[in-house]
């Protein structure tokens, strides 16, 4: 079969390597740091129900909502599956209740509305400001353990996985891409890798992969902030009941809350800035919901860059659009032999990886289904028994 | 506020066949910022090709354990603030084979705890009156994240003794406390097989160095206790 290249460690290019390699295509994915050394395993941790998005991004709620369920059979291991609450504490917030729920029933969310005595019931942390609730399907992803479940479930099916090798060009003299020069971080050699079919499935970095090639592509990195503060205090993932914006969740995870976020728009990815003020605001924010993070001790606070797709039209970065694409460079630049995968979220990693594989097939002319939906993965724990050395 | 610090950082590629040295970073940065944070921007204004291994930045995954002045630690949890004196010296975990700088093959650490181990637990009681309707119990993910800080700080495990280690041990015991008959006498046995635990001096650096209060050498005192008892121990 062909020679699939993925470019790209993060969750986006583990789901891929993952469906490319059981739909038994050859794959090589090579990430310039560690695996998971970019946006993946430093996302919140949230796995979304959908709600977040159901009023002004249905697209992206419905594709939640369905990998939400299939992510809960195929690698339970790497969820705690507490179940979320939306909580409204202001007027404004139970009035957006309402829209809230009408917006998730519409989007295939099982949502259920809680009075605020029986959320407090489930949740004793909560404020005593809390007016009304939603109970949603959300869960806690253990991030880094997620996406090693696609790796370790790729690399028993046969993926070669290069870590620490970083694509430095992507050779179109052909007039179409027939493979990639790789610098091996290990070795400090250069090497040229023959490919059918190049993948660029490096998130908020594809700007820079796609440059290789000399196309552009859409790429927006978004950061935000998040800060883990001391203390399991809730066991359900946390939500403000309003539309998105800072600090408006908290999600438990082992002894520890994560709280999020904020968003700013960057051209560079590995822009690590700690905005002090995005800081104290979501701290503040989200106590007003769960008074107890407010005053505990701080492990530790860092940001990630979301890789979104460039919209000219939202009118602020939080109306941004957090679905997915895929573009054929054939089609959008006349440069055959590859692919950018752009947008999605750790949540729907799956459907991504299903989408551009399915793409994969009828440009090389194949008929093979998708299996991700059914097959369970493999524990992150397999990944290291395969053997640490993968061929080149 | 702004300070002045230098890292040194041990580089080595043993594939590359350079002898290890150290190489000294200097960097502005605000004191309250982590190990890991300066290691970045080094990343991405100095030395592209430095390499370590970093995911969620918040002691969740494990992958950034290191020797930072000596002692085993999480570099995205350590804040370079905790440390006097200008210069901080990073160095990889010992005990585990080198890929590059500080970054190692964490596949040793994972050789005796079963995939199959239940990564998940009851959660701690938080006072709630209901659980939420469809969910059973609510649960959360074992502390232990696998990091190798234990097994790196261990002194039987460093002389080369073919020691399951102690993250092994502690993993092994929490499986034990959710298993009865059958699997619990079998991991039993392997707890006190001849890599078992026999071989803890009781040193307990383990449980000094781990980052996330799994305290390994009370879980292996809990198997030398329940082994004697049951007639197995040595």
């Amino acid at each position: 079969m062909e020679h699939i290249i993925v470019i790209g460690g993060g969750g986006a290019g583990a789901a891929l390597a993952h469906d490319l390699t059981l739909r038994g295509f050859e794959v090589s994915l090579f990430e310039k740091g560690d695996l998971l050394s970019g946006t993946t395993g430093r996302h919140h941790g949230l796995l979304h129900s959908g709600a977040r998005y159901a009023v002004h991004d249905r697209a992206a709620a419905v594709e939640c909502v369905e990998e939400n369920n299939i992510l809960r059979r195929i690698a339970p291991q790497a969820l705690e599956q507490n179940d979320g609450l939306f909580v409204a504490i202001s007027p404004d917030d139970e009035a957006y209740g309402k829209t809230l729920l009408d917006a998730c029933l519409a989007s295939g969310i099982e949502a259920k509305k809680l009075s605020a005595t029986q959320a407090r019931k489930l949740e004793p942390a909560l404020t005593p400001e809390v007016r009304v609730a939603l109970q949603v399907p959300d869960a806690t992803i253990d991030a880094w353990r997620l996406a090693m479940h696609f790796f370790a479930t790729a690399r028993q099916n046969g993926a070669r996985l290069h870590p620490f090798c970083e694509v430095q060009w992507i050779d179109t003299r052909a007039g179409r891409v027939t493979g990639v020069e790789i610098l091996n971080y290990k070795t400090r050699k250069t090497s040229i890798v023959k490919g059918d079919l190049v993948v660029n499935a490096a998130g908020a970095w594809a700007g820079r992969v796609a440059a290789l090639a000399g196309i552009n592509v859409p790429v927006q990195p978004g950061p935000g902030v998040l800060v883990a503060v001391e203390g399991r205090v809730t066991n359900m993932v946390i939500n403000r009941m309003r539309p998105a914006g800072e600090g408006d969740i908290i999600v438990p995870q082992r002894g520890l809350s994560v709280l999020g976020t904020s968003l700013w728009l960057t051209d560079d990815p590995d822009d690590v800035t700690l905005p002090k003020k995005h800081i104290t605001r979501i701290i503040e924010n989200c106590s007003l919901m769960v008074p107890a993070v407010g005053g505990a001790p701080v492990r530790s606070v860092w940001s990630a860059a979301r890789p979104l797709i460039r919209d000219a039209e939202a009118s602020s970065p939080q109306q941004i659009s957090r679905t997915f694409e895929c573009y054929d460079h054939k089609d959008t630049h006349g440069v055959e032999g590859i692919v950018s995968l752009l947008g999605g979220k750790a949540t729907t990693v799956r459907a991504m990886a299903e989408k551009t594989a399915d793409l994969i097939c009828r440009k090389t002319g194949h008929k093979i289904a998708c299996r991700t939906r059914t097959t369970p993965l493999l524990s992150w724990r397999r990944f290291y028994a395969v053997g640490a050395e993968d061929g080149p | 506020m702004k300070k002045k610090i230098r890292l040194k950082i041990r580089r080595h590629r043993p594939e590359s066949k350079t002898p290890p040295s150290f190489e000294t970073f200097t960097l502005t940065i605000d004191a309250d910022i982590s190990i890991l944070d300066a290691l970045e921007m080094i990343q991405s204004a100095q030395e592209p090709t430095l390499m370590f291994r970093r995911s969620c930045h918040h002691s969740s995954c494990g992958t950034c354990g290191m020797l930072i002045n000596g002692e085993e630690r999480l570099a995205c949890v350590t804040r370079i603030s905790q440390f006097k004196g200008g210069t901080i010296t990073l160095e990889p975990l010992p005990g585990f084979p080198l890929l590059g700088d500080l970054a190692v093959d964490m596949a040793p650490l994972y050789k005796d705890i079963d995939e199959r181990w239940n990564y998940l637990r009851g959660a701690e009681d938080l006072g709630g009156k209901k659980l939420p309707e469809g969910i059973k119990r609510f649960e959360r993910f074992e502390n232990c994240i696998e990091c190798g800080c234990c097994v790196s700080a261990c002194p039987v495990a460093g002389e080369g003794k073919p020691f399951m280690g102690p993250a092994a041990l502690a993993a092994l015991n929490t499986e034990l406390q959710k298993t009865t008959g059958k699997g619990a006498r079998a991991l039993l046995k392997q707890a006190g097989g001849e890599r078992g635990e026999r071989l803890c001096n009781r040193a307990l650096a383990c449980s000094r160095v781990c980052p996330t209060a799994v305290y390994p050498a009370r879980h292996i005192l809990d198997l030398r206790t329940r082994l004697r008892g049951d007639g197995q121990g040595p």
